[in-house]
């Protein structure tokens, strides 16, 4: 049997409203200090919600990714003939500037190509997935993934009419008490490659997985079995056991349902290391990307892997008994293992886990 | 991007189109507004389904993919929203829901029990070429052993409805 090749992430950026790159996001998420206010960026006069976290300088979506783009590969030593034999996968909210904003980022960047995923809010970690498959598979030796979402008013107002966003100004995940999510910035980029090529790892990219719900268009199965099934996948193709995670960086978004469904997912995905392993949702810092939650998460995950600390799950009021887990409040835990999961849901009962290693 | 060592192609188990000869519009589909989008996707992965395997559910659904692959999404239901929110209204409910892809991909997971991943593509080149590899990929990575690829093509601007094309997509033999 050949021996599959290993996958690296060997650049990693990010840009939120915790701050401009990478560290500022790391720094951001052990600080705990949630990065909500009031909208300045838009009139939210005619909305329920008025709360959001976005940075107060910020550039076009175009500019912010091709930004993010050349961050990551300058991280990654990414030059121009490397990103000419490199896969480009971005992940963005559709629309009929779409096919035009993605060629225009290859082109920009040096790519001879790009897939883009609109899969809402596992875009992002349905690309990472892929772009591991497609060097796994010999298709390319890298590939970068980019990301982004700014908040802007027609999400916001869809997330309010939907009566979605928070009502009390702060994202609660798996809490008693918990009102809804809140939008937030996301812009992000990783270089992932195959290990043997790669000179500045980061972390191990050491399983993925990807399964729907079959459930509902927009509601997630209350047992969170098409989530159990994406981190079981994970674990299998890393080969590990469900003891050896050592922190869940959540998908919970702070919604009742969302979350409780979730919890189950890790019960049946996890067995009883599920009551044990460290979890926390970083939303309840930077917010809700959309599309590009999973990839401002990724990035945050394997941060605090390599830090040794891992982020709290803020706006915990109490527990609540639909979500048995051991929740990460009031302060930073020193990390347990060198394996991490991200999880990831969206409508459509689509779910992702991304599983990575200190390297 | 080069393909590595060659590898079976996926085979074609059944394949659909909308409109067909003698179609009209397609059937308004419950739970969605406005756009003729989410009731074409419907439409024609019902066709395509029914005849891969008579009546829902699928039986052998919980590995079964969803690729929907559409260059621009529903470009009706997010101009009504903008225009709405331009002149500080509220868009309504439905409109969130149906507010992203994935919406009507999780409506025909869930009608025929496919529980492998769902995917959403906007591809600024061919679109079936981008949804064939999309498919191809997850085949071979091993989260589906099938996949319902999805392909909604714009109207011409002269006039006329968005068409669909509904392919399965199952492993192929070496």
């Amino acid at each position: 049997m050949v021996e599959r090749p290993g996958v690296q992430l060997t650049g990693v950026h990010a840009t939120s409203a915790l701050g401009r790159g990478a560290e500022a996001q790391l720094a951001g998420v052990l600080a705990g200090v949630p990065a909500f206010g009031p909208v300045r960026r838009f009139d939210t006069g005619t909305r329920r919600v008025d709360a959001a976290a976005t940075l107060p300088q910020v550039g076009g979506l175009a500019d912010e990714l091709a930004e993010a783009v050349e961050a990551a590969c300058r991280a990654a030593g990414l030059d121009a003939a490397r990103r000419a034999r490199s896969a480009l996968l971005l992940a963005v909210h559709g629309g009929s500037h779409v096919p035009r904003l993605a060629g225009d980022l290859a082109a920009g960047a040096g790519f001879p190509d790009v897939r883009t995923y609109t899969t809402a809010c596992v875009s992002a970690t349905s690309a990472v997935a892929d772009a591991a498959a497609l060097i796994r598979r010999g298709d390319v030796e890298r590939a970068v993934v980019a990301a982004g979402y700014l908040v802007e008013p027609d999400q916001y107002a869809l997330f309010d009419a939907g009566r979605a966003l928070a009502t009390d100004a702060a994202v609660r995940p798996f809490s008693a008490g918990r009102t809804g999510l809140l939008l937030g910035d996301g812009i992000a980029a990783v270089v992932l490659e195959r290990a043997d090529v790669a000179r500045r790892p980061v972390a191990d990219l050491l399983g993925w997985g990807r399964a729907g719900d079959a459930f509902h268009p927009c509601q997630p199965d209350p047992a969170g079995r098409g989530l159990s099934r994406a981190v079981t996948a994970a674990l299998r193709r890393a080969g590990l056991a469900p003891e050896a995670v050592g922190y869940v960086n959540a998908n919970a978004t702070g919604t009742s349902h969302s979350d409780a469904a979730e919890a189950a997912a890790l019960r049946t995905a996890l067995g009883p290391a599920a009551a044990r392993v460290p979890v926390s949702s970083t939303k309840a810092l930077h917010g809700h990307a959309l599309e590009a939650s999973g990839l401002l998460e990724l990035v945050v995950t394997v941060l605090a892997l390599r830090h040794g600390k891992l982020p709290v799950n803020a706006g915990w009021l109490g527990p609540d008994p639909d979500c048995p887990l051991d929740v990460i409040r009031d302060a930073p835990r020193p990390a347990a293992t060198g394996h991490a999961l991200s999880l990831n849901a969206a409508f459509g009962g689509a779910n992702t886990a991304l599983l990575v290693g200190a390297p | 991007m080069s393909a590595g060592t060659p590898r079976p192609t996926p085979v074609v188990r059944a394949e659909a189109a909308w409109p067909e000869p003698g179609d009209g519009p397609p059937t308004p589909l419950p739970g969605f507004v406005h756009s003729a989008f989410n009731p074409l996707v419907a439409a024609v992965a019902d066709r395509c389904l029914t005849r891969a395997y008579g009546r829902a559910p699928a039986p052998d659904g919980e590995r079964v993919a969803v690729v929907l692959v559409s260059p621009t999404g529903d470009e009706a239901s997010a101009a009504r929203v903008r225009a709405t929110v331009a002149e500080g209204g509220r868009p309504g409910p439905l409109f969130f829901f149906q507010s992203v892809p994935n919406s009507v991909a999780g409506h025909v997971a869930a009608r025929w029990g496919l529980g492998g991943p769902v995917v959403c593509l906007a591809p600024a080149g061919d679109p079936r070429a981008a949804g064939l590899a999309e498919a191809d990929l997850l085949l071979h990575d091993g989260d589906a052993d099938a996949a319902l690829l999805v392909l909604i093509e714009r109207a011409p601007d002269d006039g006329g409805a968005d068409s669909a094309v509904a392919v399965l997509l199952g492993g192929g033999d070496a």
